[in-house]
C-alpha cells in the first residue's frame, strides 16, 4: 500500500509556501499571491485530508517509511483533521486580511514567510504522533510568533514580545525535561507506543511508573501556557495586543488552540490508560492521571472563566478587552475537559449521543465534544473579532473604546459583523457559540457539578457585561471626530463578514459539525484505536522485525 | 384537526424572512416600509387564525444528532400568545408608520420588530426546550436592539444593556433548568428527550406523572423551579428583577406597547402557565404566588410614585405581569382562569394605553404627569380610550380588568380558606396591591380631566393612522367588558369564553388532582366537565368574598386618591437608596468596572518578574504535587559517586565548581561578571560530557557556550551596568523560589533515570549501520531515523535569521504603527 500522501499533503504545502515567499521578497505583488494562493492550495489539502479520514478512518504516515515507534510517524485522525480543519480556514481568513493590513515594508521584509511557517508549526502539532517532533513543531510555532508580536517593534510591542519570549523560553526547556523524562521513564517517544506501554508497563521493562504523573504535569505546564489558562495566562494580554490584528486572530483563534489539542491528545488519548494506583494526596480520588487532571483543571478553568471575564469588563481597548476574553474564554474550553476527565475516573455516563461512543464514559465523550466545539467557536468568533478590531484602527487610527463611538452610523457592516461575533461570544442561539456553551453546561449538569455550573453561568453573565459595554461605548453614541472620517477597507471588512457568517451558519447547520466533534471526542478518547491505526512494532528488544520495509 | 406543518413554518419564517428584506424594501419605500410590516404581521395574523381549531405537535428536523428538531405545537396558550404578537403587531406597525415620522434608523426598526415578532411566535409555537430557548433568547437580542434605537443616546443605551445583561442571564438560568428537566427525562420515560409535546415529550400528559414521579425522587423538583423560574421572572420584570422594564421605556413608544406590554414579557408568564401542568404543586405555588403578589404590590406602589406616564405604565405592566404569576401560581381553576383570561384583558387595555400615551408625548410633548391636565379637550378620542382602558386596569366594573381580578380574588380567597391561618395575608395582600392599581389607573385617566396647565399651549390632534390602533384595542377591550355585563343575563361571548377555556385547558385548569387532572388538561378539543370558562357580573354567593375584596379595594382607593399627591410625593421620597433593585444593579454594574481594573492591575502587573515567579510556583506546587500523589520513591544516586576514586574525584571536582559558579552568578555585582560566572556553569557542563565519554555532545556545549559568552559581551557593553536594587524580602522570595523550582527539576531527572526499560534505542543500536549505513547513531538519528525533526529545527533556526533581519529592518518603525 502507498502511504497516503494525503496525511502530509498540509503540511508540505504550507511549508513550500513559506519558503517560495521569503524567496520571493523581492516582487510584492510575487509574493502576496504565492502567500494568498499557498493558502488556498494549504485549504485545498486539509479539506482532502479531512474527507479522506472521514471516508477511510485514522491516515497513518511512517516518514522515511522508518516504522513506528523508531520513525517520526504523522497521523491524521478525526480529532486532528477536526482541529486542523477550522485552524486552516480561520489562518488563511486572517492571512487575507494581513494581505491588505500589514504594511508593504513589513510584508516584503518577512511577514508572509513568518506566518506561513507559523501555520506550518500548527499543522505539524495536530498531525504529529510523536512527542519529540511535538516539540519540534511547537519550537516552528514559537520563533515565528516570537516575531510577528514583536512586528511593529515599538516600545510596548518589544516590552510584550520580550515577556512572551522568556515565559515560553522557560516552557521550552520545561517541555524538553518532561520528554526527556517520559523517554528514560517510558522508553519511547511515539505516542501510540507511549499508549500502549503505559497500558501494560510490564512487557516493555518498564518498573515503576509513578514518575509519569509528574512529568506529564511539567508537560501540562507547557501547554497550559501556550493556551494562556490561569495561571499561566501572563503573556497573552501583551502579547495580544502588540501583535498585528490578523497575527493575533491566529494566535488567539488557532494558536491557542494547540495547546488544547496537546492536552487533550496526551492526557486523553496517551495518559490516560496509566494505572498509577489509588492518588495519595488529600481531595484526589481515583487512579489515572485524569483523577490528578480532573481538579487540576477545574480549578484552573474557573479562575481563567473569572479572572478573564473580570478583567475584561473595563478595558478601554478593544485589543486588551478581546485578550482578557480570550483567557475567560479558553476557561470555557478547558472546563468541560476537566469535567471528561472526571468522567473517565467516576465512570459517568451519558444520555445520547455520547453513550456507547467510543466504549468509555459517556461523560467524557459530551466533555471533550464541548471542548471541541467551544474551541471552534472561540476560534471563529474571537478572530472575527480582532479582525474587526484591526479594521476599525486602520479605519480611525485607534482600538481605544473612548476615542471611538457611533461606529454602527459610520461603518455598519463592519459594526454588523463585530455584533454577530460578540453575541456569538455570548452564546446566542442559533450561533455556534450557543452551542459551544450549551455543551459546557450539558456536561456540568450530567456531572452534576454545581461549581462548573455555577462557574458557567458566572462567566457567561461576565461575557455579556463586557460585550455590551464595548457595543454601547464603541459602536453606539455619537460618532466621535475619527469616527466621522472613517473609511473602512472593503476586502478587510468582507473577511471579518466572511467569519461571522461562519459563526452564524456553522450554528445554523450546527449538525454535521457536532457528528465531526464527537467523532474527534472518541478517537481522542479511543486509545486502542490510536495505537492499532499507528501499530508500532511490538519486538522492540528483539533482533527481527521493524526497520525498511 | 391535526397541525399543519407548512403553516407553523411559514409563520415563524415569514417574519424574519421579511426582516431580512427590510434594507432593500426601505430603500423603495422610505417610511412606507412601515405598512410594508404591518402587511407581513396581517399575513401571520392570517395564518395563525387559520391554526385555530387545530391542536398537536409537528416537526422537522434540525439537529438529529441531539435530537433537537423544530418542533411545534398549537393549544390554546400559543394560540392565544401567537394571535397577540400577530395581532398587536399589526396595530403597532401601521402605528408606528405615523409615529415614526422623521425618526432616524427605519430600516433597522422594522427590520428589529419584524425579527421579534417571529422570535415572539417561535416562543409561542415552540414544542422542543433547545428551540424555545432559541426563540427566547432572540426576543431578547431584538429588545436590546429595539431598546437601543435611539443610539446615540446615553439613558438608551444603558437601558438596552440593562434589559440584555437581565433577560439574557435570565435565560441562562432557564436553560439550565431545561437540562435538568432532559437529564430527568432519561430517567422518567427512558431516553432523555428535549421535546415538550409530540412524542415523548415531557409535557405530554401520558409522561406527567413519571416525570413527576422522577423529578420528585432525584430531589430536583424545587432546582428546576428555582432556575426556570428566574428565567420567567426576568422576563417577565417580576421583583427583583424588573427594574430594567421601566428603563425600556427608552425605546419609541410604538416599541414599550409591543414588546414591553403586550408580548415579549408575555414570554415568562407563557413559560410559567406552560410548567404549570408540570410542576404545579405546594412549592409551585409557594414560589409563584409570592412571587406574583409581591411583584403586582411592589410595582403597584412604584407605579404611584412614577412621575411619567411612561414609567407609570411599565410599572405598572410588571405589576399586572405578577397578577398573571400569582393566579397561575395558585393550583385551583380559579388560579388558571386568573392567568389567561388576565393575559388577555392586560394586552387589551395596556397596548392601548401605550398607544394613548405615545399620541400624548408626540402632541403634547410631554411625559411628565404633572405637567399633563385637561387633554380631553384637544383630545377627545384619545381621552375616550384612555377611560374604557384605564378604569379596565384599574379593575372596576363592567371594565374588562375586572373580571379577571375578580377571579385572583376568587383564587386567593379559596387559597386562604383551604389553608387557613397565614394563608389569610394572601387575599390580604390582593387587595392591598390593588389599591395602588386602582390609584394609579385613575391619575393615568385623571391626565385627560381638569384644568390644562398654561405651559402645555395647544395639543394637535393625531392623525388617524395612530388613532385607530388604540381605538381598536380599546373598543375590543369594551366589548369584552360588555360581554361579562350581558353574561350576566345568559348572552354569554361565546369565541371569547371558548378561547379562554382552551387557554385554561392547555395551563393545566385544576391542578392537584393528580394524573387524572393532568390528564384532563392535555385533552384536546372541548373543555372537560368542570372546565369550562364564563365570566359574568357577581350574582351569586360565592362570589362574594371577591366581590367585597374588590368593594373594598375600589373604595379604599377613592378615599386614598384625594391623597394621592402627598402619597406620590412621599413614596417618590422613600423609594431610593438601599430600598430599591437599582442600587444593587447599579452598584453592581458601577462597581464592577472599578473592581475589573484593581484585578486587573494586581493580576497583570506588566513585570516580567512576576509572571515568572507564578509562572514557576505553579510548576512546582503541581509538579510536586504529582509526585506526592503517585507516591513516588525517591533514590539519591550518592552510591554511584562513592567512593571517592580518582575518575570519580573528577566528577566531584566539576560539580564543586559548577556550584561555586552558580553561588557566584548570584553574588555577582554586574552583568559582566554575571555572564562570565555563568560561563563557569556551561563549561563544566561540557566537561561533564567528556567525562561521560560523549565527546560530540562536549564539542557542541563549548561551541554553544563560547558564541553566547561573546555575543553577551558584545551587547552587555552597549548596556548600563546599572543592576536593580533587591531587597531582601524580594532577594528571600527568589531564593526560596529558585531553590524550589531547581529541586524540582532535580527529583525529576533523578527519577527519570532511575530506571531502565526496554528502550527504542536498541533498535537505533542495531540498524544504525545496517540501514542507515553510518557507524555514528547519533548522527544517523538525527539525519535519517528522525530527519524530520531536524528539518523542524533547521526551520526554527531560518526564522531565527529572519527574525534578526526583521528586528533589524523595522526597528525604527515601530512609532509609526
Amino acid at each position: 500500500m502507498s502511504p497516503p500522501v494525503a496525511v502530509i499533503a498540509p503540511l508540505l504545502v504550507v511549508l513550500f509556501t513559506a519558503i517560495l515567499t521569503a524567496v520571493a521578497h523581492r516582487s510584492l505583488r510575487v509574493q502576496r499571491a504565492l502567500s494568498v494562493l499557498g493558502g488556498v492550495a494549504y485549504l485545498g489539502a486539509v479539506a482532502y485530508l479531512f474527507a479522506r479520514v472521514k471516508a477511510e478512518g485514522t491516515l497513518v504516515y511512517q516518514l522515511a517509511d522508518w516504522r513506528a515507534p523508531y520513525g517520526v510517524t504523522i497521523v491524521a485522525d478525526d480529532l486532528s483533521v477536526f482541529m486542523l480543519a477550522f485552524g486552516s480556514f480561520v489562518g488563511v481568513a486572517a492571512l487575507a486580511f494581513a494581505v491588505v493590513y500589514v504594511d508593504e515594508v513589513g510584508q516584503r521584509v518577512s511577514f508572509h514567510p513568518l506566518y506561513h511557517f507559523m501555520l506550518v508549526g500548527v499543522t505539524g502539532s495536530f498531525l504529529t504522533g510523536d512527542i519529540f517532533n511535538l516539540f519540534v513543531w511547537f519550537e516552528v510555532m514559537l520563533m515565528s510568533s516570537y516575531v510577528l508580536v514583536v512586528f511593529y517593534s515599538g516600545a510596548e510591542h518589544t516590552r510584550a514580545a520580550l515577556q512572551y519570549v522568556v515565559l515560553n523560553l522557560v516552557g521550552s526547556a520545561l517541555m524538553l525535561v518532561a520528554i526527556g523524562g517520559l523517554y528514560a521513564t517510558v522508553g519511547t517517544l511515539n505516542m501510540a507506543d507511549m499508549a500502549r506501554r503505559l497500558a501494560d508497563p510490564a512487557a516493555f521493562g518498564i518498573t515503576t511508573l509513578a514518575p509519569v504523573l509528574g512529568l506529564s504535569v511539567v508537560l501540562f505546564v507547557v501547554f497550559a501556557l501556550k493556551a494562556g489558562i490561569v495561571p499561566f495566562h501572563w503573556w497573552v494580554p501583551a502579547a495580544y495586543r502588540a501583535a498585528p490584528a490578523p497575527v493575533s486572530a491566529a494566535l488567539a483563534g488557532v494558536v491557542k488552540k494547540v495547546g488544547i489539542y496537546a492536552i487533550i491528545r496526551l492526557y486523553f488519548t496517551v495518559f490516560a490508560p496509566a494505572d498509577l494506583g489509588e492518588l495519595a494526596l488529600p481531595g484526589f480520588s481515583g487512579s489515572g492521571p485524569l483523577a490528578y487532571f480532573g481538579p487540576v483543571l477545574l480549578v484552573m478553568a474557573i479562575a481563567s472563566i473569572l479572572l478573564g471575564g473580570v478583567a475584561a469588563v473595563n478595558r478601554d481597548d478593544i485589543d486588551d478587552l478581546l485578550a482578557y476574553s480570550s483567557v475567560g474564554q479558553v476557561g470555557f474550553i478547558v472546563l468541560p475537559l476537566a469535567l471528561a476527565a472526571f468522567g473517565i475516573v467516576a465512570g459517568v455516563d451519558a444520555p445520547a449521543p455520547y453513550g456507547d461512543v467510543a466504549g468509555v464514559s459517556g461523560l467524557a465523550v459530551l466533555g471533550v465534544t464541548a471542548a471541541l466545539v467551544y474551541s471552534l467557536n472561540h476560534g471563529l468568533a474571537k478572530s472575527a473579532l480582532f479582525l474587526a478590531s484591526g479594521a476599525i484602527y486602520d479605519a480611525t487610527g485607534t482600538s481605544r473604546l473612548d476615542r471611538l463611538g457611533g461606529l454602527a452610523e459610520r461603518a455598519p457592516v463592519l459594526s454588523g459583523g463585530f455584533f454577530v461575533a460578540a453575541i456569538g461570544l455570548v452564546g446566542i442561539p442559533p450561533l455556534i457559540g450557543f452551542f459551544g456553551k450549551f455543551l459546557v453546561f450539558d456536561a456540568a449538569a450530567v456531572a452534576g457539578s454545581e461549581l462548573a455550573l455555577g462557574g458557567a453561568l458566572a462567566g457567561a453573565i461576565l461575557t455579556i457585561t463586557y460585550v455590551t459595554r464595548a457595543w454601547n461605548r464603541g459602536f453606539w453614541g455619537t460618532p466621535t471626530e475619527v469616527v466621522d472620517a472613517t473609511r473602512t477597507n472593503r476586502t478587510q471588512v468582507a473577511v471579518v463578514v466572511v467569519l461571522a457568517i461562519a459563526v452564524v451558519g456553522v450554528g445554523v447547520a450546527f449538525d454535521p459539525v457536532l457528528e465531526a466533534a464527537i467523532e474527534g471526542a472518541a478517537a481522542a478518547l479511543d486509545t486502542q484505536g490510536y495505537v492499532d491505526a499507528v501499530n508500532p512494532d511490538t519486538t522492540t528488544s528483539a533482533t527481527s522485525g521493524g526497520g525498511h520495509a | 384537526m391535526a397541525v399543519n406543518l407548512a403553516t407553523l413554518l411559514a409563520v415563524v419564517g415569514l417574519p424574519f424572512l421579511a426582516a431580512a428584506l427590510t434594507p432593500f424594501v426601505y430603500r423603495f419605500l422610505g417610511e412606507r416600509t412601515a405598512y410594508y410590516a404591518a402587511a407581513v404581521a396581517l399575513a401571520c395574523l392570517g395564518l395563525v387564525a387559520s391554526l385555530f381549531g387545530t391542536h398537536g405537535a409537528v416537526s422537522v428536523e434540525w439537529i438529529p444528532t441531539l435530537d433537537v428538531s423544530l418542533r411545534f405545537y398549537v393549544d390554546g396558550l400559543s394560540l392565544l400568545i401567537a394571535t397577540l404578537a400577530s395581532g398587536v403587531g399589526v396595530l403597532i406597525l401601521t402605528y408606528s408608520g405615523a409615529y415614526m415620522h422623521d425618526e432616524p434608523g427605519q430600516a433597522k426598526y422594522y427590520a428589529a420588530l419584524l425579527a421579534f415578532m417571529g422570535s415572539m411566535l417561535g416562543v409561542a409555537f415552540a414544542a422542543d426546550m433547545i428551540v424555545l430557548f432559541l426563540f427566547w433568547e432572540l426576543t431578547s437580542l431584538s429588545s436590546y436592539v429595539l431598546i437601543g434605537h435611539y443610539q446615540r443616546a446615553g439613558p438608551s443605551m444603558y437601558a438596552s444593556r440593562k434589559s440584555m445583561l437581565i433577560t439574557v442571564a435570565g435565560g441562562l438560568f432557564m436553560l439550565a433548568g431545561f437540562l435538568v428537566l432532559h437529564a430527568v427525562s432519561a430517567e422518567a420515560l427512558g431516553s432523555a428527550t428535549w421535546a415538550l409535546f409530540g412524542d415523548g415529550g415531557i409535557l405530554m400528559p401520558e409522561n406527567a406523572a413519571a416525570m413527576q414521579t422522577a423529578l420528585a425522587d432525584q430531589g430536583l423538583l424545587v432546582p428546576v423551579l428555582a432556575l426556570v423560574g428566574i428565567g420567567a421572572a426576568a422576563k417577565s420584570a417580576q421583583v427583583p428583577l424588573h427594574i430594567w422594564l421601566p428603563n425600556a421605556m427608552e425605546a419609541p413608544t410604538p416599541v414599550s406597547a409591543f414588546l414591553h406590554s403586550a408580548t415579549m414579557v408575555k414570554a415568562g408568564v407563557y413559560l410559567v402557565g406552560r410548567l404549570r401542568p408540570l410542576l404545579g404543586g405546594e412549592e409551585w405555588t409557594a414560589a409563584f404566588v409570592a412571587l406574583g403578589l409581591l411583584t403586582m404590590t411592589v410595582a403597584a406602589i412604584l407605579a404611584v410614585a412614577a412621575t411619567d406616564i411612561k414609567e407609570l405604565l411599565a410599572y405598572s405592566t410588571a405589576s399586572h405581569l405578577g397578577l398573571i404569576v400569582a393566579g397561575f401560581g395558585f393550583t385551583s381553576f380559579y388560579g388558571a382562569e386568573t392567568g389567561a383570561f388576565h393575559i388577555v384583558n392586560h394586552a387589551l387595555f395596556k397596548a392601548a394605553l401605550f398607544l394613548v400615551a405615545g399620541i400624548v408625548a408626540h402632541e403634547a410633548g410631554t411625559r411628565a404627569l404633572n405637567e399633563l391636565g385637561g387633554l380631553r379637550e384637544d383630545l377627545p378620542i384619545t381621552a375616550g380610550i384612555a377611560v374604557i382602558a384605564g378604569l379596565g386596569m384599574a379593575g372596576v366594573p363592567p371594565f374588562n380588568g375586572f373580571y379577571s381580578k375578580e377571579f385572583l380574588f376568587k383564587a386567593a380567597w379559596e387559597y386562604a380558606t383551604v389553608h387557613e391561618g397565614v394563608a389569610f395575608l394572601v387575599p390580604v395582600v390582593a387587595v392591598f396591591g390593588s389599591i395602588f392599581t386602582f390609584l394609579y389607573s385613575i391619575r393615568f385617566v385623571a391626565m385627560f380631566f381638569g384644568d390644562k396647565p398654561d405651559a402645555l399651549g395647544h395639543v394637535h390632534s393625531p392623525p388617524a393612522i395612530m388613532l385607530g390602533p388604540p381605538a381598536l384595542l380599546a373598543t375590543l377591550a369594551a366589548v369584552v367588558g360588555i360581554g361579562g355585563v350581558t353574561a350576566t343575563f345568559g348572552v354569554h361571548l361565546e369565541p371569547l369564553e371558548t378561547f379562554v377555556a382552551s387557554v385554561i385547558q392547555a395551563t393545566g385548569g385544576e391542578l392537584g388532582g393528580g394524573a387524572h387532572a393532568v390528564a384532563a388538561s392535555g385533552a384536546a378539543g372541548a373543555a372537560a366537565a368542570g372546565s369550562e370558562f364564563t365570566y359574568h357580573l357577581p350574582t351569586s354567593r360565592e362570589s362574594l368574598p371577591a366581590a367585597t375584596m374588590s368593594a373594598i379595594t375600589i373604595v379604599l382607593g377613592a378615599a386614598a386618591y384625594t391623597e394621592y399627591d402627598a402619597l406620590h410625593a412621599r413614596l417618590d421620597e422613600l423609594i431610593s437608596g438601599p430600598l430599591t433593585a437599582n442600587y444593587y444593579y447599579d452598584g453592581l454594574t458601577d462597581g464592577a468596572n472599578p473592581f475589573s481594573d484593581r484585578v486587573r492591575n494586581a493580576v497583570q502587573t506588566r513585570r516580567l518578574r512576576t509572571y515568572a515567579t507564578w509562572t514557576l510556583a505553579a510548576f512546582v506546587a503541581l509538579t510536586l504535587g504529582a509526585y506526592a500523589a503517585a507516591e513516588v520513591t525517591l533514590a539519591l544516586p550518592v552510591g554511584e559517586l562513592l567512593p571517592v576514586t580518582p575518575p570519580k574525584l573528577a566528577v566531584w571536582l566539576v560539580l564543586a565548581l559548577a556550584g561555586v559558579g552558580a553561588v557566584m552568578v548570584v553574588r555577582a555585582n554586574s552583568h559582566v561578571a554575571g555572564v562570565l560566572t555563568l560561563s563557569i556553569l556551561g563549561f563544566m557542563v561540557a566537561i561533564f560530557y567528556i567525562l561521560s565519554k560523549a565527546p560530540d555532545l562536549a564539542l557542541t556545549q563549548l561551541v554553544v557556550e563560547t558564541l553566547v559568552l561573546v555575543i553577551f559581551l558584545l551587547v552587555l557593553d552597549r548596556l548600563p551596568a546599572f543592576y536593580g536594587n533587591v531587597t531582601r524580602s524580594t532577594a528571600l522570595r527568589d531564593g526560596v523560589l529558585s531553590v524550589a523550582v531547581g529541586a524540582t527539576v532535580a527529583i525529576t531527572v533523578l527519577l527519570a533515570t532511575a530506571t531502565r526499560p526496554d528502550s527504542i534505542a536498541s533498535y537505533f543500536v542495531r540498524t544504525a549501520y545496517p540501514e542507515g549505513g553510518g557507524s555514528n547513531i547519533v548522527n544517523i538519528i538525527l539525519v535519517d531515523y528522525r530527519a524530520f525533526d531536524t528539518m523542524g529545527e533547521i526551520a526554527v533556526v531560518s526564522m531565527a535569521a529572519l527574525s534578526i533581519i526583521t528586528l533589524i529592518a523595522l526597528r525604527e518603525r515601530g512609532e509609526t504603527q
